[in-house]
């Protein structure tokens, strides 16, 4: 067997006259941490969707575990785990009877499903709110429960959909420490918009947008692509800025410059410019210096030249 | 096969069973107001309808109607639920459960559900009205009962599935569904409506089911062809809503 778990060739969804998918190619590795960044409506969920069975693609072709989307879905519901982007908790049901019918409908017997769902339970920190609905838990609770929910029938694939969009950075951290724990036991793809997150996560990292694979590696072979550049941002105090921004945009080192108001924003070829411009600003009535965060919009910037959204 | 259908309608049950009592007071009021309105307030005005008294006339089609229009709410508004609040049909779909398997639970439990309050409601109207039928007549009133729930149920789980928004389904309810029932026979005999009309009136499986329903209960008379007319609805519907179930979720 290959050492693929999921597979897509030409895959392609069209929504009447939108294409969500472009003739998508993709392999994820078994047992990686697999991350599919893009902003909104870069078509992930769709993706997402039609590797779990739920939707038909247009064309191509898709595999998980080797079996075909459109011929063995039954095969392939059989081996994934799915968190989707929505809630999908029963709310009529407590935690512990949606683990429990979760299990029901993988055909798994009692005495099978009981002792797992304690493990998970116990896992996702839930073991003192098992007899209690969805509804009284927290963003970060039920987000767990789900993951647990996706997990009772120890799938060979897990699927999650913007995991922690919507969570508190506390709670998006645990549930990234709940994901981390599960690493080489399954393959996982996830789809976010941070960038930090898949960081934080994963193996390899995809970046998608209007359908269309823009580019896929790893961690530190995107960060080489995205060049040694670094962006500052140095506010002002009084009108200085003006000055000083004609100044900073004729040194070579600075790759590019902006101004809004009193701060100027300069992008240098590498953080070892950093003291040429430092020292270029003596006696300047410099406020702060800020390093702007690499976001998903740098990598994009350096990557396609415009940004995510005009 | 239908281990699947099994843990969902269990799943369905479990919830019913957690809220039966205020589920039933609510579906028992409106059958018994209406009975007390029409039953009794009108009886002395209106005597004998068919050979019957009145309030013994509307009694078995105020029956049927509670069950086959708990069959289509239960129906019609789970599927909208959890196909469009909760999710929780894709969350179904994901496991190796097929489509099929969950919309024959869900139309197992309207069905339940229909046959569940229809009972309820005879239960009360037997204990606190004078309304008397020979007990065995009821093994005949369920060659009704049972299709016509079924029937409904899968009516209620096509609207569920077709319809996206709520107040569209309340519509459908409003122009359709109950003018369907009131207009079967349930406050009159047939033979009120003018001649031309009749033949027509009697094409419904909803006439078929309340006529049959009521001359199985009162007389003990079973109309074998207003029963299989029921039957066949309730399996062609049954077929339909399967398909367009099936049909919508591969969209
Ligand atoms: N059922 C649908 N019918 C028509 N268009 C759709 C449908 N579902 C999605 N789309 C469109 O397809 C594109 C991709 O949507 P998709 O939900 O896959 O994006 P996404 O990357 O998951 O976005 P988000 O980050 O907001 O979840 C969007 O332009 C969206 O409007
Ligand atoms: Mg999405």
């Amino acid at each position: 067997m290959s050492t693929a778990s999921i597979v897509t060739r030409s895959l392609t969804k069209s929504y009447s006259s939108l294409t969500a998918l472009d003739s998508f190619n993709l392999e994820v590795d078994r047992g990686s941490i697999f991350g599919m960044l893009g902003p909104n409506g870069a078509g992930k969920t769709t993706l997402i969707r039609i590797l779990t069975t739920l939707m038909r693609q247009s064309s191509g072709e898709a595999s998980i575990e080797g079996f075909d989307t459109l011929l063995s879905g039954r095969e392939i519901r059989r081996v994934i785990g799915v968190v989707s982007q929505e809630n999908s908790l029963d709310r009529y049901l407590t935690a512990r009877e949606n683990l429990e019918l979760h299990a029901r409908l993988h055909g798994m017997e009692r005495r099978f499903y009981k002792t797992r769902i304690d493990e998970l339970l116990e896992l996702m920190g839930l073991t003192g709110r098992q007899q209690d609905f969805p509804d009284t838990f927290s963003g970060g609770m039920q987000r767990r429960l789900v993951i647990a929910r996706a997990l009772v029938h120890k799938p060979q694939v897990l699927f999650l959909d913007e995991p922690t969009t919507g969570l508190d950075p506390q709670s998006r951290r645990t549930v990234w420490e709940y994901v981390r724990s599960l690493a080489g036991s399954m393959t996982i793809f996830l789809t976010t918009h941070y960038l930090e997150e898949a960081e934080h996560l994963c193996d390899r990292i995809a970046i998608m947008d209007h359908g269309r694979l823009i580019t896929v590696g790893s961690i530190q072979e995107l960060k080489d692509r995205l060049s040694g550049a670094t962006i500052y941002e140095i506010e002002f105090s009084g009108d200085g800025a003006t000055h000083y921004a004609a100044l900073l945009g004729s040194m070579s080192c600075v790759m590019n410059i902006s101004r809004m108001e009193n701060k100027v924003t300069v992008t240098l070829e590498c953080w070892e410019c950093l003291s040429e411009i430092v020292t270029a600003l003596n006696g300047a009535p410099v406020r702060r210096i800020l390093l702007k965060e690499r976001t998903l919009e740098d990598v994009f910037i350096s990557l396609t030249g415009k940004k995510v959204r005009e | 096969m239908l281990k699947g259908s099994m843990a969902i309608w269990l799943r369905d049950m479990l919830i019913l069973r957690r809220s039966i009592f205020s589920e039933l007071f609510a579906v028992v009021a409106y059958p018994l107001t209406i009975y007390m309105a029409f039953g009794i307030g009108m009886q002395g005005y209106i005597g004998l309808v068919d050979g019957a008294p009145y309030s013994l006339f509307i009694a078995p089609g105020l029956i049927t109607m509670t069950a086959v229009n708990a069959a289509y709410n239960e129906s019609v508004w789970s599927l909208w639920f959890h196909r469009r609040v909760q999710f929780t049909i894709e969350s179904y779909r994901v496991t190796p459960v097929s489509v099929s398997e969950i919309v024959i639970a869900k139309i197992f439990t309207g069905f339940t559900h229909g046959i569940i309050k229809g009972c309820a409601v005879g239960l009360v109207i037997f204990s606190i009205t004078p309304f008397r039928f020979p007990i065995e007549n009821l093994l005949q009133y369920f060659l009704f009962l049972i299709p016509g729930s079924a029937l409904f149920s899968c009516a209620g789980i096509i609207s569920g599935t077709i319809m996206d928004k709520p107040e569209t389904i309340g519509k459908v309810e409003a122009v359709l569904v109950m003018p369907l029932i009131f207009m079967s026979g349930l406050f009159f005999p047939l033979s009120s409506y003018p001649q031309p009309f009749i033949s027509w009136v009697r094409l419904l499986p909803t006439t078929a089911l309340f006529e049959g329903a009521r001359s199985a209960l009162i007389a003990g008379e079973m109309l074998s062809v207003s029963a299989l007319q029921v039957t066949l609805s309730a399996i062609i519907t049954f077929i339909m809503a399967v398909y367009i179930f099936r049909y919508k979720m591969s969209e």
